[in-house]
């Protein structure tokens, strides 16, 4: 065998071993991921009735729904995505547009990612320190403004960006006839970045719509209907945790049947945001 | 034509009599480099004037100069006067909005905005005056027709200006400028993002809107230039090193440096 | 020739500014040469006065439209059909030039002419002169549609140009022989034949310009030329 065969048979040889250990790498992950995906949805599907939506959480050994955690955890929510939109898009649009920022913006994206990177129990626990030892309890409206924390470096991220995708030329030509700054933002920017915007809004409250530890120290939980903020609140979260550390049939059930809803609800959002995202981009 | 048109055909002297903007010894920074040195240049009311240069020469910063755009970018400044209508419009108090009305301009790459043609005909129209629903319609259509449009548009006025090919929202974005009736046109390169035709369709639309606006247009391609200007500058390291009429300076240019670059000498 | 028009409108004009502009310079001309050859054979001296004042007019012209064709292939730059247009256009004024020239000649030459009685017609040298105008009449009309068929007609027909010339040449000679006292006019009429038969000669050449703005391709090198009488045995350049 000449030389160079020897080479060529020496790089076959590598090349399929790499292949086959990147093939295995990711068949190993799938597996896991396909195993947890399917467990939820058996278990979850299994769990699933119509009283789910209409029955609040039993006590132990009782039957029930979900409703009020289902019903607190979508007010809450509701109540985050309404502080921290419009502050997370307005940092957004302060990063991106402020051009005598400059430096300061390095700064201030660099805090942004910390932030967003925090873990979310510290969150919670900030959140109990600053709002629920000074009122001495726990109230729905933590709950909100911890998720609403979480919620605004997401939405500041993805408004920066998308915001600093556009093209200066589109800024120009709105200014040059004659347009003020806060006409152009609105009027040109936000809606050529629109697609942008809320694709880092629907993953934002994909994300909220999951953490538990930030509810743990500041929501709480309850097992009643309530509109009443400032008072401890039902959420999926945290009924998932303590339905499925404790001992009774029936509140496992109810836990996994948690645990697809919110599964189908992270992936819901995560689609609509991708469909959102591709349609912006044509 | 419109009554305004019209009226300032009556009292108005022969195009290039009278001048509309005379630069006087403008000096342009970035920061520290000093982009442009000491430019003078009158540029004639409705004629074309032509700003050609290589890379780098200063001829957009010249025309960016004119509608206060660098504005918008902190550590751009300039110093010297233009004046306009006896007035010098890169001082601090002038109110840039209204500027801007009157000099309008046009990009290299077209920038349609995220709305309907209509719209975005409308858009600076309803910036800077009141219209009456009429009105407007009125001042779209007349717009689109200037920019040799309306045809191609008018029975999709409300469609979005996305759709459009690449030469249509070119005119597009020449119907919004002229739709606040500015007396100054700046076209920035406005041809070098399109295909042969619709340049020619933008270069006669030029010859056509030198009747009632002063153009002010920078290309990199002295051939158009050469083509659609009644005068030219040409600059060098952001100097003036020559300005004449067209067929002058591509005929008998009189500066060495001038002759040494249309004619493709340049090291 | 069907064409479409050119999209910028003010190149289309200038275009054709520069048609017209030939277009006088062609009417010019003919009537130049119309002035001369009546001031020969009806001896009418203010004919001859009218065609030697209009030469400076066409050489006016043709200082203008030179201007003109640097102009506008600097600004214009055009190829194609354009370019051959614009290039010839400048040859042909050249031609036109020059015919105008010999025309002014020949009416000056009658001046001379005039002042001698003649034993003999001119039918000769009328004959000639009407196929020279001819000629020139139809060839500026060639340029004026860009037609190539007229433009080989021309071209064709200075060979019998050519032959009436060497006819005359022949007559004239005899007549000088026959009687001393004619050698001075028929002297003049030589020259008069001469200039006549260099205006066909020009009018073909501006004939093979038609040609190649219509076709893009040049005629044949050699065209069809009568037998030259003075020089039997040499070439010729044209």
């Amino acid at each position: 065998m000449t030389s160079a065969s020897t080479l060529k048979l020496r790089r076959e040889v590598v090349n399929a071993l790499a292949l086959g250990f990147t093939a295995l790498a990711t068949g190993l992950g799938l597996i896991a991921l396909v195993w947890i995906l399917l467990s939820v949805v058996i278990e979850g599907v299994r769990a699933l009735h119509l009283s789910l939506f209409l029955r609040p959480t039993p006590p132990p050994g009782s039957s029930g729904g979900l409703a009020n955690a289902i019903l607190g955890s979508l007010e809450m929510m509701g109540l985050a995505i309404l502080i921290g939109t419009p502050l997370g898009i307005l940092g957004g649009t302060c990063l991106a547009e402020r051009r005598s920022w400059l430096r300061l913006a390095m700064a201030i994206r660099f805090l942004n990612d910390i932030l967003l990177a925090a873990p979310s129990i510290v969150i919670g626990l900030f959140v109990y320190q600053g709002v629920v030892r000074p009122f001495h309890h726990f109230s729905g409206l933590a709950g909100a403004i911890a998720m609403a924390i979480i919620l605004v470096p997401i939405v500041v991220r993805t408004t920066d960006e998308t915001l600093r995708l556009v093209p200066p030329a589109l800024r120009e030509a709105a200014l040059a006839l004659g347009a003020p700054v806060w006409r152009m933002t609105l009027a040109v920017l936000y809606p050529a970045a629109r697609a942008g915007i809320l694709t880092g809004v629907l993953l934002g409250v994909a994300r909220i719509g999951g953490e538990t530890a930030p509810l743990l120290f500041t929501a709480l939980n309850s097992q009643y209907f309530s509109f009443d903020l400032r008072a401890p609140m039902a959420n999926l979260p945290v009924v998932i945790f303590q339905f499925a550390l404790s001992p009774y049939e029936t509140w496992h059930q109810l836990a996994w049947a948690g645990a697809f809803l919110i599964t189908l609800f992270v992936l819901v959002l995560n689609v609509t945001a991708r469909f959102f995202l591709g349609r912006g981009r044509k | 034509m419109t009554e305004a048109a019209l009226a300032r055909d009556v009292s108005r002297p022969a195009p290039g009599q009278t001048v509309r903007i005379a630069i006087q010894n403008l000096n342009f920074y970035y920061g520290e480099t000093h982009a442009l040195k000491n430019v003078t240049l009158d540029l004639p009311d409705r004629t074309v004037t032509g700003l050609i240069g290589p890379s780098g020469c200063g001829k957009s910063t010249l025309l960016r100069v004119l509608n206060r755009i660098y504005d918008l970018y902190p550590g751009q400044r300039a110093t010297g006067r233009v004046m306009m209508d006896g007035e010098n419009i890169i001082a601090p108090d002038i109110d840039v909005q209204t500027l801007r009305r009157k000099i309008g301009m046009v990009f290299q790459r077209p920038t349609p905005f995220p709305m309907s043609i209509y719209d975005n005909v409308a858009f600076g129209v309803r910036l800077h005056e009141r219209l009456s629903r009429a009105d407007l319609d009125e001042r779209v259509e007349w717009s689109l027709s200037r920019a040799a449009l309306w045809d191609e548009v008018k029975d999709r006025l409300r469609s979005s200006a996305l759709g459009l090919s690449g030469g249509q929202q070119q005119r597009l974005c020449i119907a919004r400028s002229i739709a606040v009736r500015p007396e100054v046109i700046l076209l920035d390169e406005p041809t070098s993002a399109l295909d042969p035709v619709s340049t020619l369709k933008i270069e006669e639309l030029i010859d056509e809107l030198k009747e009632d606006f002063t153009l002010v247009l920078v290309t990199h391609n002295m051939q158009q230039a050469a083509r659609c200007a009644d005068q030219v500058a040409f600059l060098y390291l952001g100097e003036v090193v020559e300005v004449g009429p067209t067929a002058q300076i591509f005929t008998a240019p009189r500066q060495r440096r001038t002759q040494e670059y249309i004619t493709g000498r340049f090291g | 020739m069907e064409r479409a028009e050119h999209i910028v409108k003010s190149y289309e004009q200038e275009l054709k500014r520069l048609s017209d502009m030939i277009a006088d310079m062609g009417g010019l001309v003919e009537n130049e040469i119309a002035l001369a050859t009546e001031a020969v054979i009806e001896r009418d001296t203010e004919a001859a006065s009218r065609a030697i004042e209009t030469d400076p007019k066409v050489d006016v012209l043709e200082r203008e439209i030179e201007q003109f064709v640097i102009r506008l292939l600097a600004l214009r730059q055009p190829v194609a059909d354009d370019l051959r247009k614009i290039v010839a256009a400048l040859k042909i004024t050249a031609d036109l030039e020059r015919i105008g020239d010999y025309a002014a000649n020949v009416a000056k030459r009658s001046l001379v002419l005039a002042a001698h009685t003649l034993p003999f017609n001119l039918t000769g040298i009328a004959h000639m002169a009407r196929m020279v105008q001819e000629n020139v009449k139809t060839v500026i009309d060639a340029v004026g549609t860009i037609d190539a068929a007229k433009a080989i007609e021309v071209w064709r027909s200075d060979q019998a140009v050519d032959d009436i010339y060497n006819t005359i040449f022949r007559e004239l000679i005899t007549y000088m022989i026959e009687d001393p006292r004619n050698i001075t006019p028929c002297a003049h009429l030589l020259f008069i034949a001469k200039n006549l038969e260099r205006i066909g000669d020009h009018a073909t050449n501006i004939a093979e310009k038609v040609h190649y703005v219509a076709t893009g391709e040049t005629l044949p090198e050699s065209r069809p030329k009568g037998e030259d009488p003075a020089y039997a045995a040499s070439t010729r350049t044209s």
